[in-house]
């Protein structure tokens, strides 16, 4: 111990030449600025955002099962325990609604994705590079479709210049929240105008083919749906039929074919993708039962519901009964299945319908539509075709699809003794999100003030 | 009792190998300083072997001892130990009755410093380890309950081994950490792990002293990490003499403190039927006219009925089944056994223990196990030169219940219906659809859930001093934690129903490791100027990595690994690295013994932090002065100590809001089978740390020769540019931002009372009174919000500029509408009443911040018995039940009911607080007022009760001491709250902010335990 400076020498060493050890990177995810810096990056953004899309919050059942549970109109039951849900069967929403939040922030998370990919899409492949814009608005327009149905008066209650939407958020967020997240909500026809223009520049951008996600088809199915909501059934009309006509889709072999698939059935324009490692499926989850994996059979099937069926319809047939003696929907049956979510039967029933509103035959008449396709399918023999006998065919082919409520808006039924325009079946602005935008801009649905 | 035998023989076998060798003869006499009265059975040793005697009833002794002893070790209860050398003529030895030494104690103040209490400018706690030793609990804080000022303590809820919240002077923070940095012998442990609480895997039984650094002054030479206190733990090491040994070995019954009670079946079936009659009259419908009653609410509650009751008739009420009582275990046993031994030579001092803790939890599938060593030595190699190190090793086996807002676990088993019988006719245990929910107990009997931790915590030291001013240490530390839990859940469980089972396998290890390096100078100068100065710098790396692998689809139950899976579910592997660079210095002056100085000062960077905004610098100013020995109070009567000082600092915060929350992020993600890029971050390369200014003053006195004792302090601890993930617009694609915004204040006062009651040679009464008072209030949060309300539709738990963290905040109850029985809210205006809750107005309805925590010990001691009796209470706090909704939610739904909704209203005119039964129509279920209650308590925390046998008879057992002591946990509880435990806050959302919550969360658990304590 004769050379204590040794030790000094070896404490100051032992000081220096660490600040380099505070620099320290992520090892599972990976900076903002490196993502959109080449073709690969970005296609899996895209795959990222179809994977928010296919959330259980949204299109992976969710946005599903409010369409049913508001039009439930003693055709099904909320039996479950979570209050959530039972406040969307009640139509006493609270503006703390957890899962109505999950929805409006998981369709802006998706969107922001898609605006993130449209505003870098010089980066990809320029070969890929209508496609994948394509994509991107394709998803883009169907978020907000999806948005402004539940958030907003129906299309079909007219003011569509007054009635507010969702705020329409088109560029994407790099770095910080900015002013342009502290907006209002858009006009409904505000919100319409940019899903047309989206879903329309899909359309052309789109190929024919592309796996399970989204072609040029699925824009122009999409697309229907959103004409009907606004009454245009030429548009309707067209789109629907321009998918039939493709020859891409066929009926599956059975009515029960079309349901509880590993893979999308040849019948399926758009389902989500579901497997045991991956994807949510809450329709499984709420509407089947603890012995394939469900929950607790929160969602009954009531008699009223089963009435509407004829004798020796499929489609009937397809409900199972419970130990409990309880109707069960076999279209949400068994788990880690895909959902599908515009199947082509549904292009049929929209063509029947409005060729038949329009006293037109296009692609072909509303009687063989129905008889010869949808009925046929059923196992079921003709009827007169009426206005009244296409929508009823509607009402149980896509039943506890998820479109009930929004036929019901624009057919301008009622259910449960609330009128299609009801203020307590639009959803509340998440009272959240108002207090996070702050400023009072943000404005609640009336009803809910 | 094998054990005790053992330890018997031990004994004897050890008496048989003292040496025998030439021997003088001594003789004395023992008698009390004070009144020169004898004293009879105080113990008299030679220094440094088990030879002994005791004093007769004349006080005299004679002993035989070998030529070579040159002094002896004389003890008596009651009395200061004295040492007296031996002349060869009689001892004459007097013996001072033992004083309060609260002003001598010495502190431990980090990096290696201590000081004398009366020389502190700072704040420090401490709490001996002999206080809290053998206290049946698994984790120390909750020993710590109650016996420090200014330190709240509370466990989650009744879970052995799980989440126990500590704040020191209050809540720091937002979205940062909110608890003290904890430091081992000078390794700052890792206070994360992936379940449960890895405080629980350290044996407190081999704590010397609890030393809590709560101003500014005490803890800012911990600069970045120590703005919520810091917990400075000193484990117990050897001393030169002979070896002790000690054993100590306790069994015990664990209990629930308290049941809630549920509706029987005969209330359950009555008031399911008129909630559905009721939902029905509001649809128009008459369900007791026959053709009304299809698809009716009462055919819907009927039909429930029918499918909970199994094989019995509810009708006639055949099945009273009382759920509650399942979720807790018949018998729930403790039982420790902790072996030490310490002693060394000059050169050579050890500390070596081993320990043994086994607790099974109230809660059915609860349970806890660890076993624990640990060796702490040092050697002294040359007068220049120490080496040593301290190793502590842990094993922790826990069985685990799920967290309390899943169905499995064993507290929600109460929502289950009465009317259900536990078993069906083949005495298989009923499961959905016959129950309610899927049944807990089926988790519990088909499942498992295991943890297995190691736990090592140590460091090696070297220190070697260059002057005898001057010294250099250096410090190697490391903390590594390894985990692993297992769970498998069979096929007729929660999970794993459907699947044939459910299998998941996590593994998580953290390694924490730091280097510490400092000099230390100390010296006087001209005999009043005192320095005491240290200078130096530590790194400190964390690094964490977690795996998993999960999977359903099992052949049978009895193969539960995941080799017998035929479906894996998924998995995934995760790694999370920080590190801290920290340079600091701290000098302590001392002027005449009478003025005293501290300064430190700490430069911290952190890889937290946003490049340029890395670095933090922590200073802290402190003064003291002794009033005392001043001239003209030296002479005092009374006033015998009194010490005024102030200090002033500066801490930080850098934990707890992740390793990198400064970067915008993007993660991987799979959608189809393909991967995928999802954004999960925003970006704030701003980030910076959170800084806590803190002021402290204080009074330390003593009285009467200091048999009173006393502290008081007041402090305002303001904590600026506060860590929090501020909600944000969702319209951007994220949900939060980590930004530093606002400012958060705690302002209070502690007020410690010491005080030796009564003190004669046999009886001994003191007292020690803690008194706390805080106040927490949210001065700022960023320029534009001043209310961040709960976003959890439950709890109101909300952000308020100029109220506390976590205050509820919003519909106020408006008790129910005579005339018909709605629930009633009032509106925004305070006057006007609304049955839609959407229109109630918000307001503050509750706290769940405490205003006054307390604790009061009374110590007592007569001959060989001793009585310690601890009064823990908690006051100005409220509690919300985020489970009313469904417990106490007039039948919503199927859930069993809590007592209070039998006084429902029924009838036009009826006056109560429940609103009318509906099934499925929520009458009055949303948060509000409705269910926040006061939660003020008033706790036996723990008292003791031993008898220490007499030296006479320690002698022939040739044994040290010999202790039999029975000790109780929670034995009484003195509160209002109509829960099962006022102090709670419900694992699966508990927070800085979410606070006072309670959801199925288990009371706290009682104990009482036997014990025996052995010295050889």
């Amino acid at each position: 111990m004769r050379y204590p400076i040794l030790y000094l020498l070896l404490a100051l060493l032992l000081a220096t030449g660490c600040s380099k050890k505070l620099d320290i990177k992520p090892t599972q995810s990976i900076s903002e600025d490196q993502v959109f810096t080449n073709d690969a990056n970005i296609k899996a953004a895209l795959n990222g955002a179809y994977d928010k899309v296919s959330s259980a919050s949204l299109l992976g059942g969710d946005l599903q099962l409010f369409a049913e549970l508001l039009a439930a109109d003693g055709e099904i039951r909320w039996a479950g325990t979570y209050n959530q849900p039972e406040e969307v069967y009640n139509k006493a929403i609270l503006t703390n609604n957890s899962y109505v939040f999950s929805t409006w922030s998981t369709a802006y998370s998706a969107i922001n994705i898609c605006n993130n990919i449209i505003s870098a899409i010089n980066v990809v492949n320029a070969d890929d590079q209508d496609r994948i814009r394509g994509e991107a608005l394709f998803l883009r327009g169907l978020m907000y479709f999806e948005l402004v149905k539940l958030f907003g008066q129906p299309y079909s209650a007219g003011n569509t210049t007054s009635n507010l939407g969702v705020p329409l958020i088109i560029t994407p967020t790099i770095g910080n929240i900015s002013d342009a997240n502290r907006v209002p909500r858009n006009t409904v026809e505000e919100v319409y105008t940019q899903v047309l223009d989206d879903l329309t520049d899909a359309k052309t951008l789109l190929p024919e083919e592309n796996g399970v996600y989204a072609t040029t088809y699925m824009a122009a199915a999409v697309l229907s749906r959103v004409y009907l909501q606004m009454a245009n059934y030429v548009g309707a009309r067209d789109e629907a039929n321009y998918v039939i006509e493709s020859g891409y889709y066929d009926l599956p072999s059975t009515y029960a074919a079309s349901f509880n698939n590993t893979a999308n059935s040849s019948g399926d324009i758009l389902a989500m993708q579901v497997t045991a490692q991956d994807g949510d499926n809450d329709m499984h989850m709420f509407w089947s039962i603890p012995d394939y994996g469900a929950r607790d059979g929160d969602v009954d099937v009531l008699q009223k519901h089963i009435n509407l069926y004829e004798v020796g319809d499929a489609r009937r047939a397809l409900f199972y009964i419970d130990d409990l003696g309880i109707y069960r929907s076999g279209k949400w049956k068994l788990q880690y299945r895909n959902i599908p979510c515009v199947r082509l039967a549904e292009m049929y029933l929209t063509r029947a319908e409005s060729n038949f509103r329009l006293s037109t035959n296009v692609g072909d008449t509303p009687d063989a539509d129905i008889n010869d396709v949808i009925r046929a399918k059923a196992g079921l023999g003709s009827i007169p075709i009426t206005l009244d006998a296409i929508l009823l065919e509607r009402h149980k082919e896509l039943a506890h699809e998820g479109q009930r409520i929004h036929d019901v808006k624009r057919l301008k039924l009622s259910v449960d003794g609330f009128a299609y325009n009801d203020n307590k079946l639009v959803f509340p602005i998440p009272i959240r999100e108002i207090n996070a935008v702050g400023g009072g801009v943000l404005q609640q649905n009336p009803g809910y003030q | 009792m094998r054990t005790l035998k053992l330890l018997f023989w031990a004994v004897f076998a050890m008496s048989a190998l003292t040496s025998r060798a030439q021997t003088k003869t001594v003789t004395g006499k023992v008698t009390d300083g004070k009144d020169g009265t004898p004293i009879i059975g105080a113990s008299v040793t030679v220094k440094g072997t088990n030879a002994g005697t005791v004093t007769n009833s004349e006080g005299n002794f004679s002993i035989s001892v070998s030529a070579s002893a040159t002094s002896l070790s004389i003890s008596a209860l009651g009395y200061e130990s004295q040492e007296v050398p031996i002349t060869g003529a009689p001892l004459d030895i007097t013996l001072q009755p033992a004083q309060a030494r609260n002003l001598d104690e010495v502190l431990v103040v980090g990096y290696g410093g201590t000081k004398i209490k009366k020389d502190m400018t700072g704040n420090v706690a401490k709490v001996k380890g002999a206080d809290v030793q053998g206290m049946p609990v698994s984790n120390f804080n909750q020993a710590l309950q109650g016996r420090a000022a200014g330190v709240f303590v509370e466990a989650n809820n009744g879970k052995v081994g799980e989440g126990v919240k500590i704040l020191i002077r209050g809540s720091g923070s937002i979205s940062a950490s909110n608890s003290p940095l904890y430091v081992i012998d000078g390794v700052p442990i890792n206070n994360s792990s992936y379940s449960g609480n890895p405080i629980a895997d350290i044996n407190f039984n081999d704590v010397e002293s609890f030393d809590i650094l709560k101003d500014a002054s005490a803890s800012a030479i911990y600069g970045s990490r120590a703005a919520n206190g810091v917990v400075l733990i000193t484990t117990k090491r050897g001393k030169a003499g002979r070896t002790n040994i000690q054993v100590n070995t306790q069994y015990g019954v664990n209990k629930p403190t308290n049941y809630r009670g549920f509706l029987n079946a005969r209330e359950y079936i009555d008031l399911l039927r008129e909630a559905a009659i009721n939902s029905d009259h509001i649809d128009g419908v008459d369900p007791l006219d026959p053709t009304q009653y299809e698809d009716s609410w009462l055919e819907f509650a009927e039909g429930r009925l029918d499918r909970y009751s199994g094989w019995s008739d509810w009708r006639s009420v055949e099945t009273n089944t009382n759920w509650e009582k399942m979720a807790f275990q018949k018998r729930a046993l403790t039982s420790m056994l902790d072996i030490s031994a310490s002693g060394g030579t000059d050169k050579t001092k050890f500390y070596i223990s081993t320990s043994y803790n086994n607790q099974d939890g109230i809660l059915i599938g609860n349970r806890f196990r660890r076993l624990s060593t640990r060796i702490n030595l040092d050697q002294t190699v040359t007068d220049k030169l120490k080496i040593g190190f301290n190793l502590g090793l842990s094993q922790t086996k826990a069985g685990r219940v799920p967290v309390d807002n899943e169905f499995s676990t064993p507290m929600q088993i109460v929502a289950l219906s009465p009317v259900t019988p536990v078993r069906d006719l083949d005495g298989k245990l009923y499961n959905t659809p016959t129950t309610t929910y899927s049944n807990p107990y089926v988790d519990y009997i088909d499942g498992k859930y295991q943890s297995l931790i190691y736990r090592n915590i140590g460091n090696i030291y070297a220190q070697y001093s260059f002057l005898p001013n001057l010294f250099f240490r250096t410090e190697l530390g490391a903390d590594i934690q390894n985990q692993n839990d297992d769970q498998f859940y069979g096929f007729n469980t929660t999970y794993g129903n459907g699947t044939n089972g459910y299998g998941e396998s996590d593994w998580y290890r953290s390694l924490d490791y730091n280097v510490n390096n400092f000099f230390n100078y100390k010296k006087t100068f001209a005999d009043v100027h005192d320095l005491d100065a240290i200078v130096g710098m530590s790194y400190q790396r964390y690094n964490s990595e977690y795996a998993n692998v999960f999977g359903e689809q099992f052949p049978v139950e009895d193969l539960q690994k995941l080799a017998s899976s035929a479906l894996i579910k998924g998995g995934t592997s995760v790694e999370s690295n920080s590190s801290f660079l920290s340079y600091f210095l701290r000098a302590n002056y001392k002027f005449s013994n009478k003025y005293l100085f501290t300064f430190s000062g700490r430069v911290d960077g952190s890889s937290v932090f946003g490049n340029d905004r890395r670095y933090g610098f922590f200073p802290a100013l402190s003064a003291g002065w002794i009033a005392t020995e001043e001239d003209f109070l030296k002479n005092s009567n009374w006033l015998s100590f009194l010490k005024l000082r102030g200090s002033w600092g500066l801490t930080g915060n850098a934990d707890g809001f992740g390793d990198f929350a400064h970067l915008g992020l993007w993660a991987g993600s799979s959608y189809n089978g393909t991967s995928g890029l999802v954004p999960t971050q925003l970006a704030n390369d701003k980030l910076r740390w959170e800084k806590s200014n803190q002021v402290d003053i204080g009074l330390d006195f003593g009285l009467f020769n200091n048999r009173v004792s006393g502290e008081i302090d007041f402090y305002n601890r303001k904590t600026n540019d506060l860590i929090y993930n501020v909600p944000v617009p969702s319209n951007s694609g994220f949900t939060t931002q980590t930004v530093n915004i606002g400012a958060m204040q705690n302002r209070g006062v502690e007020i410690v009372l010491n005080s030796d009651n009564i003190s004669t040679r046999s009886f001994r009464w003191s007292t020690n009174l803690n008194v706390s008072f805080n106040k927490n209030k949210i001065l700022k949060l960023d320029g534009d919000q001043t209310i961040v309300p709960g976003t959890d539709g439950r709890y109101l738990n909300s952000l308020m500029v100029g109220q506390s963290i976590g205050i509820f905040y919003g519909p106020r109850y408006a008790g129910v509408d005579p005339a018909n029985g709605d629930a009633l809210y009032y509106e925004q205006d305070g006057k006007t009443t609304t049955n839609d809750y959407n229109l109630a107005g918000n307001f503050i309805v509750g706290n769940p911040n405490p205003k006054a925590i307390v604790g009061f010990t009374n110590s007592f001691a007569y001959k060989g018995i001793e009585l310690s009796v601890l009064f823990q209470g908690v006051f100005g706090n409220q509690v919300m039940n985020g489970a009313g909704g469904f417990m106490s939610a007039s039948f919503d739904w199927f859930d069993n009911q809590t007592r209070d909704q039998l006084r429902r209203w029924q009838n036009p005119g009826d006056i109560t607080d429940v609103p009318q039964l509906r099934l499925g129509y929520g009458n009055g279920i949303s948060a509000s007022s409705r269910y926040i209650y006061d939660a003020d308590y008033i706790r036996l925390k723990n008292i003791t009760l031993a008898y220490q046998l007499p030296n006479a008879v320690l002698q022939r057992l040739k044994m040290k001491s010999l202790k039999v002591y029975v000790t109780g946990v929670n034995l009484l509880t003195f509160t209002d709250y109509p829960g099962w435990d006022p102090e709670v806050n419900t694992d699966y959302r508990a927070s800085n902010r979410n606070q006072g919550s309670d959801f199925y969360a288990a009371p706290q658990i009682k104990n009482i335990s036997v014990g025996l304590n052995i010295g050889l």
